[in-house]
């Protein structure tokens, strides 16, 4: 099995993620991430600016997919998003993953 | 339940069942929605709903004011962390990038047997679906001797926009170690943590340019929201400044005087040499004039927020009574997209998915003192309930209170962004 690994900077500390790649973007679906973004682009910039809070659009999506699961186990520590991350599945953050790649990255 | 239905919330049935009592359709016209109300949620709503129908519904946003000054960080203007201009914002992304018809006008009366929404200066527009999102109004009486007329000297500023540039004079007027009076309103009301914020921002100003001044807040309530980390943040930053009286100390706030700028309560008559005053609160008056309010406030089905009282008429934001939700711009922004998806799906048959709900409130205590609090929520049967929440921790570092500072910074692009652009 594939393991995807990546290297997040968060409040100064390296954290190193592994997660099984293939499983990451099973059972996206493009359209029901645009549904479910409406709850990140209240605080996520959708043009991908970042005026305090961090652009999210046109990331890898394994990348994107990853950070999230971590937000969502306590790897990564952030009450928003340890709260956001609690209630998406699985499939509901490769949905989000795949429809933020989609949109184009910051300039 | 299957992941496909969880996911499909209902879309198909409704949107078979809908097209049934669609007269517009049988002409080829497109479906037509009219939002009332340009702010959090309506705002939202009409962008959703005009982005994703790409063309396929007709929105028109019905909006009085040509300038929105949001009332989320007027506290942030107050205290001179931001200035007027920055919370200021016109509908020309709404207009020319979304194609929606926003009609710079009151909307005074709805017939709902006739689905025609009635303008202030004539004419009408008629819909399909009608979404209110008019925030709140003012219930002057509520406090013994204010008034419209009271306004001017004692501003209630909880409508952003002029009052709140007047209360932002009147606080640098003050003579020094004169006295500023804060009046909060009753449960419920639009931004639970606001009057405590606006305190902490007037104590900031002051510390820098009145530092004899005094804070006295007359609370009608015993407690409020994010209270131990405000007044914790109070004593750290202004120690010494800031009183506050709970219903208990002062006996309840019996008459107002503003021409002498008095607040008489049991325990004593307080002479301001500033104030603001707020009072109790009620949906905003055209959801009366539309009937779909249950005393002061509009009950809603949390599965998708149509009014109880009309399955054609959604109602957002503060106007709703949407249970544990606290009345925030963030919680209409939340809302609108709910009610964006199920009208999409009522009126075009597009997939209706789950309704999910969320809010987060930042409060700034201090320079780079930012806090926050904030919850999910889901749909029950009959109310909208709390699902998880967290609150920014009494013994947070520093750099963690700047974080929070700066997330809200950002926060305030992103969500004015997803109003207007």
């Amino acid at each position: 099995m594939r393991l995807f690994a990546v290297t997040v900077l968060v409040a100064g500390t390296l954290s190193t993620i592994p997660v099984q790649a293939e499983d990451l973007l099973a059972g996206a679906d493009i359209g029901y991430g645009e549904y479910l973004s409406g709850e990140c682009v209240t605080c996520h910039s959708q043009d991908g600016a970042d005026k305090g809070i961090p652009s999210i659009t046109g990331l890898d999506p394994e990348t994107f997919a990853t950070v999230m699961h971590a937000y969502k186990v306590g790897d990564i520590e952030h009450p928003v998003m340890k709260m956001v991350t609690s209630r998406l599945d699985a499939e509901q953050i490769a949905s989000l993953a795949v429809f933020f790649a989609s949109l184009p990255a910051a300039e | 339940m299957t992941k496909f239905s969880r996911r499909h919330f209902a879309g198909g049935l409704l949107a078979g069942s809908t097209a049934l009592a669609m007269p517009s359709l049988a002409f080829g016209a497109a479906p037509r929605v009219v939002v009332i109300g340009g702010g959090a949620g309506g705002a939202t709503a009409a962008r959703y709903i005009a982005k994703d129908s790409k063309g396929a519904i007709d929105v028109t946003l019905i909006e009085a004011s040509k300038r929105y000054y949001t009332c989320f960080f007027s506290n942030l203007y107050l205290g001179g962390f931001r200035n007027y201009g920055s919370i200021g914002h016109n509908y020309y992304g709404l207009a020319v990038n979304r194609g929606v018809n926003v009609v710079h006008e009151w909307a005074t009366s709805v017939d709902t047997a006739a689905k025609k929404v009635n303008l202030g200066h004539g004419g009408e527009v008629s819909y399909d679906r009608l979404v209110l999102s008019p925030g709140i109004s003012l219930k002057y009486d509520s406090v013994p001797g204010y008034s419209p007329e009271a306004q001017s000297l004692m501003p209630h500023a909880w409508t952003s926009g002029t009052q709140v540039q007047l209360l932002r004079d009147n606080v640098l007027k003050m003579k020094k170690g004169g006295t500023f009076v804060m009046v909060p309103p009753p449960n419920p009301y639009r931004c639970p943590p606001g009057p405590y914020e606006r305190v902490s921002m007037i104590a900031h100003l002051l510390k820098e340019r009145n530092p004899t001044a005094k804070i006295i807040i007359l609370d009608p309530k015993a407690k409020f929201s994010k209270q131990g980390l405000f007044m914790a943040g109070w004593e750290k930053h202004y120690p010494g400044m800031i009183e506050w009286l709970d219903p208990d100390t002062h006996g309840g706030i019996k008459k107002i005087n503003a021409a002498t700028m008095e607040i008489e309560t049991d325990l004593d008559t307080f002479k301001a040499d500033a104030a603001s005053v707020v009072p109790a609160q009620r949906a905003g008056s055209i959801a009366m004039a539309a009937g779909v309010n249950d005393g002061d406030w509009c009950p809603i089905n949390p599965a998708n927020m149509t009014a109880k009282a009309d399955p054609n008429i959604y109602v957002l934001g503060d106007a709703s009574v949407a249970s544990s939700m606290p009345k925030s711009g963030f919680s209409a922004n939340s809302q609108a997209k709910v009610a964006a998806n199920h009208i999409r799906g009522e009126l075009t048959g597009s997939r209706v998915y789950e309704p999910r709900f969320a809010n987060t409130c930042w409060s700034l205590i201090g320079t780079n003192d930012g806090i926050k609090v904030g919850a999910n929520y889901k749909a029950g049967a009959e109310k909208i309930d709390v699902t998880d929440k967290f609150i920014s921790q009494g013994d947070e570092a520093a750099d963690v209170r700047k974080a929070t500072y700066e997330e809200s910074l950002g926060w305030y692009a992103g969500i004015t962004s997803d109003m207007f652009s």
